[in-house]
């Protein structure tokens, strides 16, 4: 799973789901391990994520007939 | 009446009759009219008038009471005053003691809002069961306010400080005057209408004297009531709530909170990851420890030379997927080495039994107590045991039988 298919909020879901399993102690061994393996996938797309540095800023204007346009506007703030 | 009966009055003696019956008859009054003539002494009493087209009454208002008035006092001001009235005694004059003062209009402003308020209330627009939960995580963020104000730069800082891995969608709209309160409903309706927004701020501009009207405003309200996406109120002032902030998912006391309350602090998001981490390896550790303590037993129970050579093999194999997991934990733990030390370790004696439970099984010599590698040893042996899981079964070879994994393969 890429990060594009899978956003921020999913990752960190799965990934607590993921522990949590672990925790449950239910797990056959085979099983423990796939998920651990996801599990650190997961944590190391997270961490990509959160390793983005700036953030993007775009402006959305909206004129008196209620249409919207919206552009980027990182540089001139 | 004769003259006789008259009754004879000191002027002081008239004057505190008159008094009496003026504070007992008007102990509270609003007087509504415009100032004049205003005064106001060293004492720091304030001395004025109020008047009408056609009539005027001489009102005080004492420094203590003047102390609290939250306007500009001012000849020409249209004002209710409320307090008693009395008399004055050196004068003869009658007056009004103004206890509180405040603007006209004001009280009319304040008793529209509050039936608004009551209406929206009783809507259901502020019940708290219909408060949408803000993302944890959100991706795009719209910030609706005044692009010239302080509070967009404070929401900015605060947010590129805290969570910079998110985006910023600037709505400016004007957030005092007239045109404030449609421009503020088109703005919510539009981010609604993109539908790819987590969660709004909607900020006044951040001055220190703001009209903040627009966000007492009843289109304001249903706009955020209707909006796509959760709304937290940056808008009233600490003692000013707004009928905005009332109908706000949730309500900050500032810019700043809110872009506090709208993203996670990075830091602490990377600290979670982490402990889930370390706790993922902790229970794969110990799933691994259960697993290796069942295999003594096992390998024990089954005092086979030839076997435990097999179980070794499975071993190694399952070392090497053990190794691995561990691989991936370092991989993404990297710094964090102390954190996974003695993981690897762990690890490195995985469960033959679990190669086993996957389907495999040991076939062994019945009569040598040799494990088979080979059919055709298999055939020849006839009577064999075959070690499953959890426990070993007696079989017959009755033959060579087509092979599985080829025809698999073929398949493709």
């Amino acid at each position: 799973m890429t990060d594009q298919a899978l956003t921020f909020e999913a990752a960190m879901a799965r990934l607590e789901e993921i522990v949590a399993d672990l925790e449950s102690g239910k797990l056959s061994l085979e099983e423990s391990l796939q998920k651990f393996e996801e599990g650190i996938a997961l944590g190391k797309t997270c961490r990509e994520f959160l390793d983005r540095a700036d953030v993007r800023i775009r402006t959305l204007t909206v004129s008196q007939n209620g249409d919207a346009t919206e552009e980027d506007a990182t540089d001139d703030e | 009446m004769s003259f006789a009966e008259e009754r004879i009055f000191a002027v002081g003696e008239i004057n505190a009759l008159v008094r009496e019956m003026l504070e007992g008859e008007f102990p509270a009054v609003a007087i509504a009219g415009e100032v004049s003539n205003l005064r106001v002494p060293s004492s720091g009493h304030v001395y004025f008038k109020l008047k009408d087209a056609t009539a005027q009454i001489a009102a005080v208002c004492f420094r203590a009471d003047a102390r609290r008035l939250d306007f500009e006092l001012e000849d020409g001001a249209q004002v209710i005053a409320r307090g008693n009235l009395t008399l004055y005694d050196a004068q003869g004059s009658y007056q009004l003691v103004a206890r509180m003062l405040e603007p006209a209009g004001r009280g009319d402003l304040e008793r529209a809002l509050r039936l608004l308020v009551a209406r929206l209330r009783e809507e259901g627009l502020f019940d708290p069961a219909r408060k949408r939960p803000l993302p944890r995580f959100p991706k795009r963020l719209a910030v609706v306010t005044s692009s010239t104000g302080a509070a967009v730069r404070d929401i900015l800082s605060t947010i590129a400080r805290r969570f910079p891995c998110v985006e910023v969608l600037m709505v400016p709209v004007q957030v005092q005057g007239e045109a404030a309160p449609a421009q503020i409903v088109r703005a919510l309706d539009a981010i609604t209408a993109l539908g790819n927004v987590d969660v709004v701020i909607l900020g006044r501009g951040g001055g220190s004297i703001e009209d903040l009207s627009a966000f007492n405003d009843e289109g304001v309200a249903r706009a955020i009531h209707r909006c796509g996406a959760p709304v937290i109120s940056a808008v009233g002032h600490e003692t000013d709530v707004t009928v905005a902030d009332f109908v706000a998912d949730v309500r900050a006391a500032t810019p700043t909170m809110a872009a506090e309350i709208a993203v996670p602090e990075r830091a602490e998001v990377l600290a979670r990851i982490a402990g889930l981490e370390r706790t993922a390896g902790a229970r794969l550790a110990m799933r691994v420890d259960v697993a290796r303590r069942r295999v003594g037993a096992f390998t024990k129970s089954y005092a086979l030379g030839q076997v435990r050579g097999q179980i070794e093999h499975a071993m190694q194999r399952l070392d090497h997927a053990s190794h691995r997991a561990a691989r991936a934990a370092g991989d993404a733990v990297a710094n964090r080495k102390a954190r996974v030390d003695g993981l690897e370790g762990r690890l490195s004696g995985l469960n033959p039994r679990d190669v086993l439970r996957r389907g495999y099984a040991v076939c062994i010599d019945a009569a040598q107590g040799r494990a088979l590698t080979r059919a055709t040893d298999a055939i020849r042996a006839g009577n064999v045991h075959l070690l499953f899981h959890d426990g070993a079964a007696r079989a017959n070879v009755l033959g060579a039988a087509e092979t599985h994994a080829p025809a698999k393969e073929a398949s493709k």
